[in-house]
């Protein structure tokens, strides 16, 4: 299987009464009144070490994400973060996680961003296409929830055969209409690099995905007992097209927290987890779901089927308790075998062969991110690393000559900036 | 009440309710929750009126709304319809999103409509009184903004079953269609176009679309007059029933009598 740092980057200084004196962490959360540049100077610096320092740990990939107009992650543009990591980084692919397609006009502008890091990595890119958050699509950027998710399909539609197309073309769209396609530059991996598809549980987007072979992430943060029923969902898509329940088609997120022991665990991460799931996900349920955005099959799966969308979670974080969290299997903690065991145990679950874990949490400090992320590097990566070897993974950066020499050039690079700045 | 189902020439289906029998044609367009809602309504004007009351599209199927993608796709249908019930000109009134579609239907096709009554309309916007986010408050709350007093709120028997749940959300999926992410399609550059007189009705109390935009339609509309009524929220046709239904009746009867 094949390991993913991810990074949210949240604002780290929120109040600690947050919760009683904001209604929520999205959308209208006063950023003149609580946004400090020179916090988020810190922030994102430490964040980006903390990435860069993930790919010389031995992390197959580093991943970025796109949300607007809050606290819970400080990436308004996650290809910026991209183009910042693709110059410091030289073995990690570079995931992002990813772009929400509906969001910008025309869609191409996505085709050619991804080209431009895909052909400045040397071909290392992972392009990940989100419909995006309610709070992020629907309230910030003002998109119709009704028309949301075919403005989105029909986007990626556009990105991807912007990115093949022998000739120019032109694009004769219900939202977008262009009358001549040609992008420049044009992705190093051929055809395109790998599609991955966050979801949050949306019953269409299982099928879509088994449909089109993308690969299916469910990014949750409530652990893999409840991310079962959705990863069953996907898995019954691919079994009803007939395809291979190859586990590299599909992801999971999941916090995790390595230390001696479980006391240590408690010490270390307790307050950041608390932090992150008290503050970062404070999420106002005005703002949870806009009518249209969620599908009428959808909200009768989740009726019939008790599937909770990630939205509907709010009320059960009110005093949450570092205890309910590993109960709950909300953060995997603990020594590494127990950390081992445990996520053996999510393999067979849920059957997923790209685990992206989170090894920062909320506020946590640089200096417990990086013994956090060691560990996890060292003690617990080689020891599930085996697991769906019999696999063969398709929805993954091939390597090239490209990519290898660029790695190697990069690093020389690296090597000597670090002997000039000695 | 009764319902049928209409072609139209446009290929589209169409759900069209029907009560009364005797006198003048009036369209009845419903409010945010589809006919049904709305049937105290309808039932009290069928006494004096042929009431014909258009489901909008949307609220049957989401389905409905493939070929409709703006505001003028949505007037135009409304045309169909009236033509196809064979209503070369009536009386067309409205409540909130259905009195928006009906000011649009004015604009866009003027001669189909002989008298206009507006309760509580949408379509228009000002920064100064800006209309509140109907879709961005937990829905417990929405009862606050649609009632100035929330006890007027119609009770509903037992807990909602799926389907319940099911048909609201469809409804509101299609409502928040035209009015997401701000309730102003450029109705204030097109009112000019409706010959019809007008009637605004709009609720005091109303904290969705503050009272001030019916002095607003009054302005932009060529032959308007508007009455605020105390004490009533936007959810006019609940809590002030008898009096949009006497002011609708007299405004009528008094303008079909000027026109003799």
């Amino acid at each position: 299987m094949k390991f993913h740092f991810f990074h949210l980057m949240p604002y780290p200084e929120l109040p600690d009464d947050f919760r009683q004196r904001y209604h929520g962490v999205w959308v209208d959360l006063p950023a003149a009144e609580l946004f400090d540049a020179d916090t988020g100077y810190r922030a994102y610096n430490d964040y980006l070490d903390e990435l860069e320092f993930a790919d010389r740990v031995g992390f197959d990939g580093i991943c970025v994400n796109e949300h607007h107009q809050n606290a819970y992650g400080l990436m308004p543009s996650p290809n910026l973060m991209i183009a910042a990591l693709a110059r410091r980084t030289s073995q990690a692919k570079l995931v992002v996680m990813g772009d929400s397609v509906a969001l910008y006009n025309p869609p191409t502008r996505v085709a050619e961003e991804i080209a431009m890091l895909d052909v400045l990595s040397g071909g290392r890119m992972v392009a990940g296409f989100p419909v995006g958050t309610p709070m992020d699509t629907t309230y910030c950027y003002g998109e119709t929830p009704a028309t949301l998710r075919e403005k989105y399909r029909e986007g990626v539609e556009l990105v991807l055969r912007a990115w093949q197309a022998a000739e120019p073309f032109a694009f004769n769209g219900k939202y977008t209409q262009l009358r001549y396609v040609n992008i420049w530059p044009r992705p190093m991996q051929k055809p395109h690099p790998p599609v991955w598809i966050p979801g949050g549980g949306s019953v269409e987007t299982w099928d879509w995905c088994a449909e089109h072979d993308f690969l299916y992430a469910y990014l949750s943060y409530f652990g893999y007992l409840r991310g079962q029923k959705v990863m069953e969902g996907f898995w019954n898509a691919v079994a009803r097209r007939g395809l291979e329940p190859n586990p590299y088609r599909a992801g999971f997120l999941q916090f995790v927290a390595v230390a001696d022991n479980d006391a240590e665990a408690e010490r270390l991460y307790a307050k950041h987890a608390l932090y992150f799931y008290n503050r970062c996900l404070h999420l106002y349920s005005g703002f949870s779901s806009p009518p249209g955005y969620t599908s009428l099959a959808t909200i009768r799966q989740g009726i019939e089927g008790q599937i909770k969308l990630a939205a509907d979670r709010n009320k059960e974080l009110q005093d949450l308790t570092w205890s309910q969290i590993l109960e709950r299997g909300y953060v995997v903690a603990g020594s590494p075998d127990k950390v081992v065991q445990q996520l053996t145990e999510m393999e067979r679950t849920l059957r997923v062969g790209h685990l992206m874990v989170l090894l920062h949490f909320g506020d946590m400090p640089k200096e417990t991110v990086e013994y956090n992320t060691t560990r996890f590097a060292q003690e617990v990566m080689p020891r599930l690393r085996p697991i769906w070897s019999e696999w063969e993974d398709n929805w993954w950066v091939k390597e090239s000559q490209a990519t290898l020499s660029a790695a190697s050039a990069s690093s020389a690079h690296l090597a000597v900036s670090a002997s000039t700045s000695d | 009440m009764r319902s049928e189902t209409i072609a139209l020439p446009s290929g589209r289906r169409q759900v069209v309710y029907r009560a009364g029998e005797d006198g003048p044609a009036l369209v009845w367009l419903h409010s945010l929750y589809g006919v049904e809602a709305d049937a105290a309504m309808v039932e009290e004007l069928a006494r004096d009126y042929a009431v014909y009351a258009p489901l909008a599209p949307g609220f049957t199927d989401l389905d409905e709304l493939a070929d409709i993608h703006d505001i003028h796709d949505l007037a135009l249908h409304y045309d169909d319809i009236l033509v196809a019930l064979g209503l070369q000109r009536a009386v067309v009134a409205g409540h909130s999103f259905g009195a928006m579609i009906a000011a649009e239907l004015a604009a866009h096709v003027p001669e189909r409509v002989s008298h206009l009554i507006l309760a509580s309309p949408l379509g228009l916007w000002n920064d100064a009184y800006p209309v509140a986010d109907l879709f961005g408050i937990p829905s417990p709350e929405m009862p606050k903004l649609l009632y100035a007093d929330p006890r007027n709120v119609p009770a509903v028997d037992g807990k909602p079953d799926v389907e319940a749940i099911i048909a609201l959300s469809r409804g509101m999926t299609t409502v928040a269609r035209f009015l997401w992410p701000i309730p102003d399609r450029g109705l204030s550059r097109r009112m000019y176009r409706v010959r019809a007189r007008t009637l605004i009705l709009h609720g005091e109390l109303d904290a969705f679309v503050p009272a001030r935009y019916a002095a607003d339609f009054a302005r932009l509309l060529p032959n308007a007059s508007c009455r605020v009524i105390p004490g009533a929220g936007h959810m006019l046709i609940v809590e002030a029933l008898d009096e949009v239904l006497s002011a609708t009746r007299t405004f009528v009867s008094n303008a079909v009598e000027a026109r003799v």
